[in-house]
């Protein structure tokens, strides 16, 4: 079944059925990945457990970024950090999505000023939800996950896999220009030793 | 021990020791090259028995153009506690290694060495601890001026939309 | 021996054709099915895990995807497809790519012989526990692929470990099968069954001492065998991040999955044939079921609630015990398992050959009792703590109501704590 777009009149936009249908499970399915960087690892942890249960909605935690979905940038990054960051960002299999979680992985956050902070976790990665708060309480993080789902269900994922998408002629709407940019950081330092 | 008396002791087997008695921790100052050779009497020496470093940092006094070193040590056995001071040369800055006398130091001395640029001589490891391999200075030192980027990343966040960059696109995969 | 496909070749007959095109033809289909099957199966148990687990630990558990959120292992069925497939630029490509087939060619095919009811068996071999537990062993050359292939220290350690785990629990879990093959003169999983009967003391559970204790080493080591909790240290996340399949991704990651749930379901499948009588229904004799279509229904339904019952225990115990370590997991088999299991099958040899047959009934009448009584009393424990710790998901908390939170009682509890260390501090 070929899929395909329609735009309506203000600008909504219907997806294909089968399409629908895939996004109906991709979003269902969204396995984040088991890492965090500093104390909002904590809440995120919690957001497993029993009182905002993230199974519910087929949120489950892998230990390795192959398998996730979603990154999760949990609390502060510092720039001996962010290569790794990076690196398992691209380790993770497409599509992949990324959660800025907490205050530190926004802006720096408290440490805004201090030397060895990355001032945002989108500066070296494309962020797709920020989540504010220091830290975040777990509910905030759900929510996080289900606007990914959200993003995940307007996505033509079909046409995505097979190279007509985005199409220059319909331009679809793309995910907001995020600041930043560190090429070389995805290569990273090589520790001795 | 009260810490004039540590301060007497070690006079005993040292020699010259400047001496601050302080409202907290009493500091006993010695010349940096009779720091390692202080540290030795103040482990070793049983009655002093400091067997625990709490905490080896820096001060950085470009005033007096010097780089305080600082120990603060405890005995658990006598339980009295000393700090341990030296002053260096901030041009030039370097002290011999503790890591032999309390292991514990090694990590110490590394962060000293990453955050003050004090050159630490015969220590088994000197790297950067905290920072990365390839970061330009010491940033605990009063003069440090901080870069506009490291690798590429900016050290301040964009202001306005003409700053701003997209993210860079992920490497193809084979 | 009489395989299936050439009952049904005679049953639609096809007998003027080439025999050997039929068969193909037929076991091809019968291949699809069994794998159709078995891939349910399978799925379905990673959503039951994940509902156990959720019970296990107070949550909900998935519940969005359908009923009951059943539908789940659809949903992550298909968006591991829709993932993308990643090799390592460092990993063996071949290798790599070769890996999860070994594992899921071990469990499937052992699927052909599973005797799912008197009938529905794909091949009933008259080597059928031999062939079983061949078969189940070509998962290790997988694992191994996978660790080794993927050129990452985690996968190799969890591929060199898995192996070294599945050859040690191989050897009890046949030794504690092969008492069960002495007594029924039979290494057909069909002959063994025919030789039990539908009520648990005709089981061979409860035919004497030495097959009740077999059992649990077969459990056991099968539990083992299959990588789960709390055995599972070639995926200890805690130590290897995901152990061998820690490169996989999208459908080749499926693979193994699929491959340890369908292994949870074939090893409780395998214990309900060689142990718990299997598709046997109490009351009615072999030649009354395989003469009645509906009696037939009853004992594949048996089959698999007595199967289910074991992959439960297996998800249950996966969520309540905490993870043995690698020297603890070897001592534990080569120091009581395979000693045990050895003991045990002596024991059945001595017992069939100096028990006379009227003493014979009265062990089994104890052993029946006893075992019964055992089972009854750990059912009973477990409802008793259930009742006074509670297992419900109580959104109490959440809403505001403090529920069976007492801060009184908190308050008192810290307060005594606090007097006692009192003295402590001021020294």
């Amino acid at each position: 079944m070929d899929p395909y777009i329609e735009r309506s009149p203000d600008g909504a936009v219907a997806i294909g059925t089968l399409d629908s249908l895939l996004n109906l499970a991709r979003k269902n399915s969204e396995w984040y990945l088991l890492f965090a960087t500093a104390c909002c690892g904590i809440e995120l942890m919690q957001t497993g457990g029993p009182r905002t249960d993230a199974d519910r909605f087929g949120f489950v935690f892998r230990p390795t970024p192959r398998q996730a979905d979603t990154i999760i940038l949990a609390g502060t990054i510092t720039y001996k950090m962010a290569s790794r960051v990076r690196l398992l960002y691209e380790q993770m299999a497409e599509p992949r999505y990324v959660i800025s979680m907490g205050s530190c992985a926004n802006t720096g956050g408290p440490f805004y000023d201090s030397y060895p902070v990355v001032k945002g976790g989108d500066l070296i990665l494309p962020v797709d939800v920020y989540v504010a708060g220091c830290p975040p309480r777990p509910e905030a993080l759900i929510e996080a996950l289900m606007l990914v789902q959200d993003k995940m269900a307007r996505e033509p994922w079909l046409r995505k896999a097979r190279g007509r998408w985005p199409d220059p002629k319909d331009p679809w709407p793309q995910p907001s220009a995020v600041l930043g940019s560190c090429a070389a950081a995805a290569k990273g330092p090589t520790p001795k030793g | 021990m009260k810490p004039e008396e540590i301060r007497d002791k070690l006079t005993a087997s040292l020699g010259a020791a400047e001496y601050t008695p302080g409202p907290g921790d009493a500091a006993i100052t010695v010349p940096v090259d009779r720091w390692h050779e202080a540290a030795t009497v103040l482990r070793r020496d049983p009655d002093l028995d400091f067997d625990f470093l709490r905490s080896l940092s820096g001060v950085d006094r470009p005033a007096v153009g010097k780089i305080e070193v600082v120990c603060h040590l405890l005995s658990y056995r006598h339980r009295h506690t000393i700090v341990l001071k030296t002053g260096i040369d901030r041009s030039a800055p370097a002290v011999p290694t503790l890591s032999d006398v309390w292991p514990a130091a090694n990590w110490h001395e590394r962060e000293l060495y990453d955050l003050f640029g004090v050159n630490v001589t015969s220590h088994p490891d000197l790297r950067r601890l905290l920072l990365p391999e390839d970061w330009v200075g010491h940033p605990l030192r009063k003069d440090y001026k901080e870069p506009d980027s490291y690798r590429g990343i900016p050290m301040q966040r964009p202001q306005t939309a003409a700053e701003a960059v997209t993210p860079p696109a992920a490497p193809e995969k084979p | 021996m009489q395989l299936l496909a050439e009952r049904i070749a005679t049953w639609l007959g096809m007998e003027g054709l080439p025999r050997q095109a039929v068969v193909a033809g037929v076991v091809l289909v019968v291949a699809l099915v069994v794998a159709t099957v078995v891939l349910t199966i399978a799925g379905i148990l990673t959503w039951a895990e994940r509902r156990v687990a959720g019970r296990t630990q107070s949550r909900v558990g998935p519940n969005r995807v359908g009923p009951l959120g059943f539908l789940q292992w659809v949903a992550d069925g298909i968006k591991l497809i829709t993932k993308e497939d990643v090799i390592p630029a460092a990993a063996d490509r071949t290798l790599f790519r070769l890996a999860p087939y070994p594992v899921i060619v071990g469990i499937f095919a052992a699927f052909a012989s599973v005797p799912f009811g008197q009938k529905l068996i794909a091949a009933d071999l008259n080597v059928g526990v031999l062939y079983l537990m061949a078969i189940t062993s070509l998962v290790v050359v997988g694992v191994l692929m996978a660790g080794w292939a993927s050129n990452n220290k985690w996968a190799l350690l969890g591929g060199v470990r898995s192996a070294a785990q599945i050859v040690s629990y191989e050897v009890p879990s046949v030794l504690a099968a092969l008492s069960v093959v002495l007594l029924a003169g039979t290494l057909s999983l069909q002959g063994i069954i025919g030789k039990q009967g539908g009520w648990p003391w005709e089981w061979y559970l409860f035919y004497n001492p030495f097959t009740f204790v077999a059992f649990f080493l077969f459990f056991t080591s099968a539990v083992a065998e299959g990588n789960r909790t709390p055995f599972d240290l070639p995926e200890a996340e805690s130590e290897l991040v995901a152990g061998y399949n820690v490169e996989y991704s999208g459908m080749r990651f499926a693979g193994f999955f699929l491959g340890e749930f369908a292994n949870v379901y074939l090893l409780s499948a395998i214990a309900t044939a060689l142990f718990f009588g299997g598709w046997q229904i109490p009351g009615v004799t072999p030649d009354m079921q395989a003469a009645s279509p509906v009696w037939q229904a009853v004992g594949v339904g048996l089959f698999a609630l007595k199967a289910g019952t074991g992959a439960f225990v297996v998800l249950w115990l996966r969520w309540t015990m905490p993870r043995l370590r690698v020297d603890q997991l070897m001592g534990l088999c080569y120091r009581y398992l395979l000693p045990l299991s050895f003991a045990m099958l002596l024991g059945n040899a001595a017992y069939v050959w100096l028990v006379p047959q009227w003493a014979a009934w009265v062990v089994q009448g104890a052993t029946t009792t006893v075992g019964l009584a055992v089972a009854g009393v750990f059912v009973r424990r477990v409802f008793y703590h259930i009742r006074h710790v509670g297992d419900d998901v109580s959104l109490d908390l959440a809403r505001g109501e403090s529920g069976t939170f007492d801060p009184q009682l908190q308050v008192r509890v810290y307060g005594a704590f606090r007097r006692r260390h009192a003295g402590d501090s001021a020294s």
